[in-house]
């Protein structure tokens, strides 16, 4: 119960400061949709291309890249912030309290958590007004929402990991264009069928693949457009894997203090 | 007396061989407020990241509250207060929020977060700022509220590390108020400083570290008294009369004579020091020489500094 008023408090913590650093906010709400609009407006025309997916709006179908992308960036965001921290001596505040290692990183999360639930109830919105239907109902896009706000959490673990180890700003920062080669390299604004072979085949590595089509899957109410099971199996494994190794990295810096 | 801080054989080495805390033994006594003095380099925060278990010591062994730095760190962290050199304080957040997030840390529920933040606010003198962002804080504010964060728990050891580095006197002596207040209160405080007249106000004991090792310690008194007595500095109004003030001086102290380019200063070394003054005074004047003033010298704790290492603690005139 302790440990959980601990992983609250930073989780607060983490949310409020994020909505008060432009340069955290325009990444995760701002930027998505900018893409979202260029794409949405610029390359409609390859929903009439043989073997797209029979979906009702093609919106809704690049929606789904959208809140992936706002799922990086948030992960991203919270290494970033767990970097800074570092750097800027709060973190010693946080190690000199009498709290679990791992709340220190499942503090951080639960702020990425509720970042990722604004953020893609927020997409979604924005794009309703812009015209995207979703046939799967409340159900579906609510398990939408849940299935980001995972992939959030196993983004910003590993971020986390990778601000824990080096304990480094700038190269935190410098991680951006990486975002973009991961958000590419799964269909997330293309149907994987249509892709090239070399990236399809790379795409069926990539876990944010089965993330994008679940996503897909849940908004449009339909597996045949996207499995929603593969999406939560990959994002569960994925922050499951992604705190693992942030705790380990927490414990290997304490242990080189 | 119980001690609050034992410090054995402490040593802390860097990458490249340097030892920054080299053989360090220390002990510091339930209830008294500690200053842990040097120049920039010495060791001192270095010495803290250790017992506050924020640094791991190459070899010997500290206790803090009677638990081991290493061993026994989360019962060190439940029983201490840190306020580090950097007041390192989110400057997105307000000075309630950061109490309230702290008081979380420490285990304090919601409402208990709530009043305790509230009345901490109080007691440094922040309420009317506490909804203010730290950014716009200056560096004293800073200070009290990293104090009050310190506070939140009622640490039974508090953790000062140079806590009135860059502030100015106004600040500086609010601040000291308050270690004062805490001390009556029964807190054990460990300060870093490396301002000679913070040690002197606060300190019950001084420990004085160059170099990593702890080169003396004890009360600034005994300290002070150890390099040398007070001498008491008189100005006699007529030079010709040098002569018979020495003489009428002679059973109060060393005497020093006079010298050519001071015709008419005399001074006097006792242990006595201020207690000299009357009857020094009433000496010259029973002798019939008129005195124009009297001031006492003492050895200051750079006077320490200087025999223990052979050279002057830097900012000592900065204080």
């Amino acid at each position: 119960m302790r440990e959980a008023r601990v992983v609250g408090a930073l989780g607060r913590r983490a949310l409020s400061v994020q909505f008060r650093r432009a340069q955290l906010l325009m990444p995760t709400f701002v930027l998505p949709l900018v893409l979202l609009a260029v794409i949405a407006s610029g390359t409609s025309a390859g929903q009439g291309l043989r073997g797209f997916p029979d979906v009702e709006s093609y919106l809704t179908f690049v929606l789904a890249g959208t809140i992936v992308q706002g799922t990086i960036l948030a992960g991203l965001t919270a290494g970033i912030a767990m970097a800074s921290d570092i750097e800027f001596g709060f973190f010693d505040r946080l190690l000199a309290a009498p709290v679990r290692r791992t709340s220190l990183v499942l503090g951080r999360l639960a702020g990425t958590l509720s970042l990722s639930l604004l953020q893609t109830s927020f997409f979604l919105v924005v794009a309703s007004l812009f015209g995207a239907r979703f046939p799967g109902s409340v159900t579906g896009v609510l398990g939408a929402i849940a299935l980001a706000a995972i992939t959030a959490v196993a983004m910003g673990a590993v971020s986390a990991a990778i601000a824990i180890r080096t304990g480094s700003l700038s190269l935190l920062q410098s991680l951006f264009p990486f975002m973009f080669v991961m958000l590419f390299t799964a269909p997330a604004f293309f149907p994987q069928d249509l892709l090239v072979p070399v990236l399809r085949d790379v795409s069926a590595f990539n876990p944010l693949t089965y993330v994008v089509e679940g996503v897909r899957g849940l908004l449009a109410g339909d597996d045949a457009v996207g499995a929603p099971w593969a999406g939560f199996v990959s994002a569960v494994g994925l922050a499951l894997a992604g705190i693992a190794i942030a705790t380990a990295a927490l414990g290997q810096r304490l242990r080189r203090l | 007396m119980n001690a609050a801080v034992e410090v054995h054989q402490l040593v802390r080495e860097f990458k490249g061989g340097i030892r920054a805390v080299d053989g360090l033994d220390l002990e510091v006594r339930d209830g008294e407020i500690y200053g842990f003095l040097g120049p920039n380099g010495a060791g001192k925060t270095t010495v803290v990241r250790i017992l506050t278990t924020l640094l791991r010591p190459t070899a010997g062994h500290a206790r803090v509250a009677g638990h081991d730095v290493v061993g026994e760190g989360d019962a060190v962290r439940r029983a201490i207060g840190v306020a580090l050199q950097e007041a390192a304080i989110d400057p997105l957040m307000t000075g309630r929020e950061l109490l309230r997030m702290q008081g979380a840390l420490h285990g304090l529920r919601g409402g208990e977060a709530r009043e305790r933040a509230a009345a901490l606010l109080e007691r440094v003198g922040l309420t009317e700022a506490a909804d203010r962002r730290v950014g716009g804080y200056s560096g004293g504010m800073r200070r009290r509220l990293d104090l009050a964060l310190a506070l939140v728990h009622r640490p039974h050891v508090l953790f000062l590390d140079e806590p009135t580095t860059g502030l100015d006197p106004t600040s500086r002596a609010a601040l000291w108020r308050e270690v004062r207040a805490l001390h009556e209160d029964g807190t054990t405080v460990f300060l870093t400083t490396q301002y000679l007249e913070e040690a002197e106000q606060l300190a019950d004991r001084v420990g004085i570290i160059a170099r990593g090792k702890l080169v003396a310690e004890g009360t600034p008194e005994s300290l002070k008294a150890r390099v040398g007595e007070p001498t008491v500095h008189v100005e006699i109004s007529d030079p010709q009369r040098g002569r018979r003030a020495c003489e009428a001086l002679a059973g109060l102290g060393a005497v020093e004579r006079p010298t050519e380019r001071a015709p008419t200063r005399i001074g006097v070394r006792t242990a006595a020091g201020r207690a000299a003054i009357a009857p020094i005074v009433r000496a010259l004047d029973e002798a019939g020489v008129a005195v124009e003033f009297v001031e006492v010298e003492s050895p200051t704790l750079d006077d320490v500094f200087m025999a223990v290492t052979g050279s002057h603690l830097e900012g000592a005139a900065t204080a």
